[in-house]
């Protein structure tokens, strides 16, 4: 009985996702947009093949919006005392933390599937090991993804404090990052003293950073790939999954 | 005119209500400029990009926060406040002239010390020049929310007015010339520079620009673009104001 709740949960969470029909049709016209309009034109305007270099950062992007969609319902459910239904449930908390979190990282591997085999249709298809490894590490991702944001969703009963921690971490996680910009490019601005130092180390350990240069160095072969494109992804998903979850069950224990 | 005051009062106020939205629009405005601007400008071969983009980033905020007044109507339709308008002492023509004023001065109030922001890091070359573009800018402003209030009164789904103002934002942004100038358009795709031709934000910035003094890539004369939003605040507001008092009638934004 235990474990056979996990999937109930996924796909409670499945369906209230695609009743996000407005959230859904602005999200994807925005990624195709500056995929298809903005990225093209700056190829135009850039050294390099910006559209290549920016597909798999825009399926990264897709991704941590999807899965990051779970702390905003999770803070809902907070704030509005919803979570005394969901405790009656015969469910046990741990599955209840485990199967949201797993819910959060299902829903943005889905919405991302779609831009990774834009991906491959355009940067061309590697070998299945390769494959393996991109789906793998964006599972992983994910997961990471989702556990910080019901993280952060829990830790506040209020929802002005919960949308500007959700902004922050956003922006802070999208723009110091290799999604839109090259790494090298990055830290020869740092080292010129244009943007501050820690924006560059920031922008090295960002695990989005790390997933779009982990499909750039299949794909393109540049970066070339590298065992520490994989670690940073591990080290930032692992334990928030495992502390996300565990501050999920703490929330559900102490309401009650 | 007293009663178009209270009217456009009351939608300033209820956008300053928002205040979360607020700042994290700010937020990103100040991210969009420090981080993506500043390295995007090394990025690409396009001397000066930092001043164009700054300029064209300012035009998308002062777009998006006009639009909002849209989604504020759309509100007022589902949680049963149009009645309560309705039933204030305020000719249906006076309301719908305050709402598309208090939607474009709300944004513009919003935005101004954001543009007092980038105009300090790109400077003013002319004064009169810029007096000018943010006069018209004014105007554009109100098209905008005489736009927005057209589709909200328009589209009687929810759903529907929200996947169309999300398309619509990821569209006519990319669509003009607010990122990236009209010769790399071209270059990219000649049906993205014919679609540029046509959507206001592309004179806004280019208004925008020609007033600080960025004139390396405009494409058209400061004259047209100010001409087209002319024609462009007239159009909107007019069809706005018509659209809204005539859907106020009868209950026909239900």
């Amino acid at each position: 009985m235990a474990i056979t709740a996990i999937p109930y949960i996924i796909e409670r969470d499945f369906k209230r996702f695609f009743r996000y029909k407005w959230w859904l049709a602005g999200m994807i016209s925005m990624n195709l947009a500056d995929l298809f309009i903005m990225a093209l034109v700056y190829t135009k305007m850039i050294k390099f093949d910006y559209f290549k270099f920016f597909a798999p950062g825009i399926t990264v992007t897709a991704l941590f919006a999807a899965a990051f969609m779970i702390g905003r319902e999770v803070n809902w459910e907070v704030r509005r005392d919803y979570y005394y239904y969901l405790l009656s449930l015969p469910v046990e908390h741990w599955e209840l933390a485990l199967g949201r979190v797993l819910s959060g990282a299902l829903r943005g591997m889905v919405y991302m599937f779609p831009l990774l085999l834009i991906d491959f249709a355009f940067l061309g298809v590697p070998p299945p090991l390769e494959v393996l490894i991109i789906f793998l590490m964006l599972f992983l991702l994910s997961l990471g993804i989702s556990g910080l944001s019901i993280m952060i969703a829990v830790s506040t009963n209020s929802f002005e404090k919960f949308a500007v921690m959700r902004g922050v971490t956003y922006y802070v996680l999208f723009f110091c990052s290799t999604v839109f910009y090259p790494l090298d490019l990055i830290k020869s601005i740092s080292e010129q003293g244009i943007i501050p130092p820690f924006l560059a180390v920031l922008a090295e350990v960002n695990p989005l950073s790390n997933a779009a240069d982990l499909i750039r160095s299949f794909l393109l072969a540049n970066p070339p790939f590298n065992i520490t494109l994989i670690i940073p992804i591990i080290t930032f998903s692992l334990p928030i999954t495992l502390v996300s979850s565990l501050a999920y069950a703490k929330i559900l224990r102490r309401q009650r | 005119m007293r009663e178009i005051l209270y009217v456009v009062e009351r939608d300033v106020k209820m956008f300053l209500n928002h205040k979360i939205l607020l700042f994290m629009r700010a937020l990103w405005f100040v991210a969009q400029i420090s981080l993506f601007g500043l390295i995007a400008s090394r990025m690409v071969v396009v001397p000066n990009y930092f001043e164009y983009y700054a300029a064209g980033i300012t035009i998308t905020i002062l777009y998006s926060t006009a639009v909002f007044i849209g989604y504020d109507i759309y509100e007022e339709a589902e949680h049963g406040i149009v009645e309560y308008l309705l039933s204030l002492p305020i000719s249906r023509k006076k309301l719908a002239i305050g709402r598309s004023i208090g939607g474009g001065l709300r944004s513009f109030i919003y935005v101004a010390p954001l543009m007092g922001i980038v105009l300090a890091l790109i400077g003013i070359r002319n004064p009169i020049n810029f007096l000018l573009a943010f006069v018209s800018l004014f105007l554009f402003a109100f098209g905008v929310a005489g736009m927005s209030i057209t589709i909200a009164m328009g589209i009687k789904s929810a759903d529907k007015f929200d996947i169309l103002m999300g398309a619509l934002d990821a569209l006519i942004v990319r669509l003009s010339t607010v990122m990236y100038p009209k010769v790399f358009m071209q270059q990219a795709n000649l049906l993205y520079s014919e679609i540029a031709n046509f959507n206001p934000l592309t004179f806004a910035s280019e208004l925008l620009r020609w007033g600080a003094g960025i004139e390396q890539y405009l494409t058209f004369g400061p004259i047209t673009s100010v001409l087209v939003i002319i024609s462009f605040f007239s159009l909107f507001t007019l069809i706005g104001i018509i659209f809204y008092e005539r859907r106020l009638e009868g209950g026909g934004w239900q």
